[in-house]
């Protein structure tokens, strides 16, 4: 059993190979980078989301064009040319190679968790600004730059938003304004849902019982879609709401306005706002 | 040994169409269209579509579930105005989300009603809301930002009443929107979800606009 190695005869293939690697891996990098990735930058959220799709293909471009590259070579240069099943020389590796092989993948797999960490514990951390507080009964209400509480209520099949800081108003669609860091509290009132906004890049189990917290912050006007993404009855396909705004802050205040007006006709029945709500009764009409 | 095996053939063969079949008819199975005026809604919420005043379905898989009748298929014209009527027989159940007690959508965010009071009078009048505890019913098209309550007849009104429910509102373009009810009605049924709440042809159906 001999040592793996690189044999003189073989030398032209590696050098052939690592030069098109090389030009393919530095083409393909170029070209993934021009690509606009999803939810796109309608939040502060969704970029670094964007830009970390970005990053995590741009660093697996090369391996994939790699192994590619290896595998299509072999085909053409080293394919079985006689009928005979003849094995191959017997090898039992060569250490320098497998601590090169072994070191780069874990740096480059520690290095792609130590990115997708961070930009989850970014988004999922509360958009502090200076002087401002935070609390779900603490928001206040129509000032620029605090974090706004809205939360998400999932029912089937559809989903109302109440907005905390503006007196616990309920409302059909989702509106908010740019620039302004949110609170999402995603709920359900009956069975498990999740709150997909895909522009937005917040997907959320909505659970019943269960204050499910998730931050974005909005920094483009324009509309995004709502919908859900857990299969959840027969409805289930059209429980969405292609009419969610970010709007400029004078935009969202008119709007905020007219929704207290036209919610106070239903207010003194509508039950205080709350984290979270239980479907009861279990079951009814029995 | 030929013609066992030929049996056996012949008998998975049989086996397979009656399943293809089973299931072909089952999802094919709708029902049939609203005749009538294209302007024109009326439709009937009952508590058990066996035994309904005006369109009864006693040969119905479930006589004994809710539901909107005659049936939960309609065809409308697009961009245009739409007369609904609901004569709604069923007591209330209550909604889940009181939020849905106001009516949203209609044509100047209003329903007209003749209901019952509490003392089983009659009473009539135009309305932005109702009570949540006394829905017993909910006509909503989500996609179409309709959302209109109705009201569960009292129990004092006399055996056999209906509160009768009239609105109007606006088709947007042609496709298929659904339509549903918010109050949880599928009696015996987890959360009230299940059922006909989950199943097409009762408390729920698509608005064909075209």
């Amino acid at each position: 059993m001999s040592t793996f190695r690189i044999e003189a005869a073989d030398r032209p293939h590696a050098i052939r190979l690592a030069i098109i690697w090389v030009v393919l891996s530095v083409l393909g990098i170029i070209a993934v980078l021009q690509i606009q990735y999803p939810p796109y930058d309608q939040t502060v959220q969704g970029q670094d989301q964007s830009r970390t799709l970005a990053l995590l293909t741009a660093i697996a471009t090369p391996v994939f064009i790699g192994v590619v590259i290896l595998i299509v070579y072999s085909a053409i240069y080293f394919r079985r040319s006689s009928p005979e099943l003849v094995d191959g020389p017997p090898m039992k590796g060569n250490t320098p190679v497998q601590v090169v092989w072994i070191s780069v993948s874990a740096i480059i797999v520690l290095f792609l968790a130590f990115v997708g960490i961070t930009t989850l514990a970014t988004n999922s951390s509360a958009q502090t600004v200076p002087g401002q507080s935070s609390s779900l009964a603490g928001g206040t209400a129509g000032n620029a730059g605090s974090e706004m509480q809205v939360q998400v209520i999932a029912q089937q099949w559809y989903f109302t938003y109440r907005y905390a800081d503006y007196g616990g108003v309920e409302t059909t669609h989702l509106y908010l304004p740019v620039d302004r860091p949110v609170e999402l509290h995603v709920t359900s009132l009956d069975i498990i849902h999740s709150f997909w906004a895909y522009q937005l890049g917040v997907k959320a189990d909505a659970n019943p019982g269960v204050d499910n917290v998730f931050h974005v912050t909005p920094q483009k006007t324009g509309s995004f879609q709502v919908r859900c993404a857990e299969l959840c009855g027969l409805w289930h396909g059209q429980m969405s709401d292609a009419e969610g705004q970010v709007v400029s802050q004078s935009d969202f205040d008119t709007w905020i306005a007219q929704q207290q007006q036209d919610y106070a006709a239903i207010q003194k029945v509508v039950p205080s706002y709350a984290p979270y709500y239980f479907p009861v009764p279990l079951t009814k009409g029995s | 040994m030929i013609r066992r095996l030929s049996f056996t053939a012949a008998g998975v063969v049989v086996v397979i169409i009656l399943v293809v079949a089973f299931v072909g008819l089952f999802m094919l199975r709708k029902p049939g269209q609203l005749a009538g005026p294209p302007t024109t809604i009326h439709l009937e919420t009952v508590g058990a579509v066996g035994t309904a005043n005006e369109w009864p379905r006693p040969n119905d898989p479930h006589p004994d579930w809710v539901g909107y009748l005659p049936t939960t298929i309609l065809r409308v014209p697009a961009n245009s105005t739409i007369n609904v009527q609901i004569d709604q027989e069923d007591s209330a159940t209550g909604l889940r989300n009181p939020f849905w007690g106001k009516v949203f959508g209609t044509e100047g965010g209003t329903m007209h009603m003749t209901y019952f009071d509490d003392k089983g009078n009659p009473q009539e009048g135009d309305m932005t809301s109702i009570d949540p505890t006394q829905a017993a019913h909910t006509f909503a098209i989500p996609d179409l930002g309709v959302f209109v309550p109705l009201l569960g007849v009292n129990s004092a009104a006399p055996a056999g009443s209906t509160n009768v429910i009239t609105f109007s509102f606006k088709t947007r373009g042609p496709g298929i929107y659904h339509w549903q009810c918010f109050v949880p009605c599928g009696a015996k049924t987890v959360f009230g979800n299940g059922g006909p709440m989950q199943t097409l042809g009762y408390m729920g159906g698509e608005l064909i606009v075209s």
